[in-house]
């Protein structure tokens, strides 16, 4: 009893001390997920911490909805003005970690022309690939022939990895997540 | 005896090693009704407990209710506490990630069964490997539906099934790995027609067996559910691999 | 005096407005849709223009009894069976919230047959326990439509109790009624049989095969008999939604005792007139209207009867107020209608019964009748032709008996006779039991017919004179000895 008041008491000094640095409750950045991207580097869920960033989950080999998710999000981009259309990062996670080794990723990567300064392909071990999903509400599951069965949508996380927006439109851009990523961008500048 | 049962101890948890084997899973357009394979597993003989998930929280502070965080755990994980109460009665409330956390700390490796895992272990009766074809055993787990979930659950323990494997019907529900991925579309009767575009890839799960209420409810219930969700009468067992 | 100027304001505005109206939205006002438990109806809307209305509906799982000592775990839609009764009106823009109670095992959705949309709503209110789901629709069509819960495996679910009704009333409204009240079919399979005791969990297999243990209005046996039944009085119109839940049956919807002067059939725009019984088809339902003209008990019933009476699908409206005799009398004679009989031929006995209503009565006429009432009846022991049997029975034939006092015949049939008897010089010890089943007509008849057979002495007796008889102490009558 004494011993959980002292966790208590040491948590809540801590959450004191970094309440700067506290991330708020419903965020995705929670969890302490490790990624290799395109290039190979190790990176963090949180890499785009303090811009918004279109999330979304896919596998190379994926003839059908992916490509569009692609296309989606880039329409998504282009419907933005110039300025604003660079802060707007893209990160895309792989459910296929055995085969989306960072070389697939990276020929992936240049087949669509992604600039890897905005976009992100990563892949993680299968259980943070689960429990990113989970985070994210997205659903997929294995079938025997290596692809998978698996919802699409594009997800806007705020600066801080809140959910702010979803959009299972993928046909051009949807209207209403480019006001979205807007009203974040506006929200940042102030 | 029976299968091979042999109990693997670890850290005090009693697993059960699980044969590999085929099934006809009740998940099935994306197999176009084949057998699906399952690799041999290690399976919890019990659900987690009360007390067991206490002493976990004496550990991991950080999944106190309160201190794990909303998308972790949403209002109502652990409402109602831990004190107090049967300790040998299965936990419930928990979060999916909860749950996860556990299985990663009670075994090297550990984590939620896969829902084949799960319902491969689920089809056994005492005496079987598969029993979803007797309206008899059908009907005990319907009864198990019929009763309010009002009352205190009792404890864990109960029969054990072909593979030395205990409550996995009429205790609580149970979390698995890939809950979120059963695509079951949220009104179940149009599942003949997949919205190819939201779900890419096979379309919505057809339920294969819909003779199988005891399974599909179990489907229903998994699906309506978002990983940070808990309910009382939810709660889970642990897995992880065999050496081969 | 501001004070009570706002209070008042706000008192007026309530009462204007009821129910409670939040705030505007969009220019339609909001208002929160007053839900009631069955039988009863909210109020009309009262409402000429559109709204949007907020409906918040709780699914809760609970045990309830659904006949007397046996229990049931219903999946319900706001606490009861059938669920709580939705009014809105054409036009409306619904703000549908769905609740799943915590304590639920089950997740549930709900799929309107009022709403034009991807599964009426279940897509998009399947809701976990412990959540919340919303969903709006605009309620294109009026009519009664019902809704119900559409989770896998359905059929359990609705068999279970998850069914209610919604009334989308047209812009203008429903004409006035004195009464409306809502009842709802359903029908349920538990693994024991019928009223057998105890908690009796739901039985798929009884289910598949469409073999309900109850057949069941409103959810339980007597839910709407004895102080639970629904009222009116005398002169009072009442209009019925009735609703079908399923799963399995249609119901051949009946009043007995009532003819509806209007069905709204299949709960559609046309109405039709004068029906005794109407069909109501699983996941349907209809509105009927009567006016209550004759006070007493009228039972709700599916005229597939055996339901009625075996399996619980009966409910009462109770009619009070002054009887009218010109539409129903009660009973007003009870006299003897004959029939087709064992015997071959009794026309004379009707014969008879008829001149005697007229007032024509001949000794002729009671002979005849006598002579076919005898067969039968007495001649079971006297034999046909009156001899009696030796020893046992007395001869009527050429009796001394009757000639020394004819007239204590009609007490010995009246009331019967034992002990010591001589007849034509022998003796009888044995009982003969009054014949309590003949009537005064057949009395005089058959005595009538005895006098005049035989070498009897003859004469007629009437029906007053065994009346009388009738009236009078037995014992006077049974001197038998001498």
């Amino acid at each position: 009893m004494i011993k959980t008041m002292k966790r208590w008491a040491l948590a809540a000094w801590l959450c004191l001390a970094g309440a700067a640095l506290a991330l708020p409750g419903d965020s995705v950045y929670q969890l302490d997920a490790k990624l290799t991207d395109q290039r190979g580097q190790a990176i963090k869920l949180d890499s785009a911490r303090g811009q918004p960033v279109l999330v979304s989950m896919f596998y190379t080999s994926c003839q059908f909805v992916c490509p569009m998710l692609i296309d989606a999000a880039r329409d998504t981009q282009a419907a933005l003005p110039e300025a604003e259309r660079r802060q707007v990062k893209v990160l895309l996670i792989s459910f296929d970690p055995a085969r989306d080794t960072p070389a697939k990723l990276e020929a992936m990567a240049r087949e669509r022309g992604l600039d890897a300064s905005q976009w992100t392909l990563a892949r993680t071990d299968p259980a943070t690939v689960r429990k990113i999903a989970a985070l994210l509400n997205f659903q997929y599951r294995a079938l025997p022939d290596g692809g998978f069965n698996h919802s699409a949508e594009l997800i806007l996380l705020d600066g801080e990895g809140r959910v702010a927006a979803r959009t299972s439109m993928l046909a051009g851009a949807d209207e209403r997540m480019v006001g979205a990523i807007r009203k974040q961008l506006a929200a940042q500048r102030r | 005896m029976g299968l091979a049962s042999a109990l693997i101890g670890l850290a005090g948890a009693a697993y059960v090693a699980m044969p590999a084997g085929t099934l006809n899973s009740v998940l099935a357009r994306d197999t176009d009704r084949e057998p699906t394979h399952v690799a041999a597993f290690a399976l919890r003989e019990k659900p987690v407990t009360r007390g067991e998930f206490r002493r976990f929280l004496q550990a991991h502070a950080e999944w106190l209710p309160g201190q794990a965080p909303a998308v972790f755990a949403s209002p109502g994980y652990l409402r109602q506490g831990l004190e107090g109460g049967d300790d040998d009665a299965p936990v419930t409330e928990v979060s999916w990630f909860a749950a996860q956390a556990y299985c990663e700390a009670e075994v090297p490796g550990g984590r939620l069964p896969t829902w084949y895992e799960w319902e491969y272990a689920a089809a056994a009766d005492a005496t079987r490997t598969d029993a979803r074809g007797d309206p008899v055993w059908l009907a005990r787990i319907l009864g198990w539906y019929a009763r309010p979930a009002g009352r205190a659950l009792p404890q864990v323990g109960g029969e054990p099934n072909v593979y030395g494997v205990r409550d996995l019907h009429g205790l609580v529900w149970e979390w698995v790995d890939d809950f979120n991925a059963l695509l079951v579309n949220g009104d179940s009767r149009s599942a003949e027609d997949p919205d190819k575009l939201r779900f890419c890839g096979a379309g919505a799960i057809d339920l294969q067996d819909r003779q199988n209420y005891a399974v599909l409810m179990r489907v229903a219930l998994l699906s309506s559910l978002n990983a940070a969700d808990s309910t009382g009468s939810l709660g889970f067992r642990c897995a992880h691999e065999v050496p081969r | 005096m501001l004070r009570r100027l706002l209070l008042l304001a706000a008192l007026t505005t309530s009462t204007l407005l009821s129910p409670s109206v939040m705030a505007a939205n969009n220019g339609l006002p909001i208002i929160k849709a007053q839900l009631t438990s069955p039988p009863f109806v909210p109020p009309p809307t009262g409402r000429k223009t559109p709204a949007k209305v907020v409906v918040e509906l709780e699914v809760v799982e609970k045990e309830m009894p659904i006949s007397e000592g046996v229990n049931y775990t219903f999946w319900t839609f706001g606490g009861s069976v059938p669920g709580s009764f939705i009014r809105v009106r054409q036009g409306d823009t619904v703000e549908f919230h769905l609740k799943n109670h915590p304590s639920s095992k089950m997740p549930h959705n709900i799929d309107l047959h009022g709403v034009t949309g991807p599964g009426g709503g279940a897509a998009s209110s399947f809701t976990a326990p412990g959540h919340e789901s919303q969903f709006t629709f605009k309620a294109l069509n009026e009519g009664i439509y019902v809704y119900h819960c559409a989770t896998a495996p359905v059929g359990m679910h609705v068999a279970n109790g998850m069914y209610g009704l919604i009334l989308v009333e047209p812009p203008e409204g429903l004409p006035k009624v004195d009464h409306e009240y809502y009842v709802m079919q359903g029908d349920f399979y538990t693994a024991g049989k019928y009223r057998e005791k105890g908690q009796q969990p739901f039985d798929m297999e009884k289910a598949i095969a469409e073999q309900p243990t109850y057949v069941l209005f409103n959810g339980a046996e007597g839910s709407l008999t004895g102080d639970r039944a629904m009222t009116a009085k005398v002169g009072e119109s009442v209009r019925l939604y009735v609703g079908n839940g399923g799963p399995n049956l249609v119901s051949s919807f009946h009043v007995i005792g009532a003819i509806f002067d209007q069905v709204r059939y299949e709960g559609g725009s046309n109405i039709q007139k004068n029906v005794q019984t109407t069909l109501i088809p699983a996941g349907g339902a209809a509105i009927v209207k009567f006016t209550a003209k004759v006070p007493g008990s009228y039972v709700l019933v599916d005229h597939s009867i055996f339901r009625a009476f075996n399996k619980g699908a009966l409910a009462i409206m109770k009619i009070d107020g002054p009887e009218d005799k010109s539409i129903y009398s009660g009973k007003e004679v009870d006299s003897v209608y004959l029939g087709d009989r064992a015997q071959p031929n009794l026309q004379a006995v009707a014969s008879a019964t008829q001149a005697a209503a007229g007032g024509k009565l001949t000794p002729q006429d009671q002979i005849n009748a006598g002579r076919e009432l005898f067969a039968g009846t007495c001649s079971v022991c006297h034999q046909a032709n009156g001899a009696g049997l030796p020893g046992v029975f007395p001869p009527l034939a050429k009796s001394d008996f009757i000639a020394q006092d004819p007239k204590r015949a009609i007490g010995v049939v009246l009331h019967g006779l034992s002990g010591k008897v001589k007849v034509n010089g022998k003796d009888y010890d044995s009982v003969m039991p009054p014949m309590n089943q003949l009537n005064d007509d057949e009395v005089a008849n058959i005595l009538t017919y005895v006098l005049n057979s035989w070498d009897n002495p003859g004469g007629s007796f009437s029906a007053e004179e065994v009346k009388k008889a009738r009236a009078a102490k037995p014992a006077a009558t049974n001197q038998a000895g001498h």
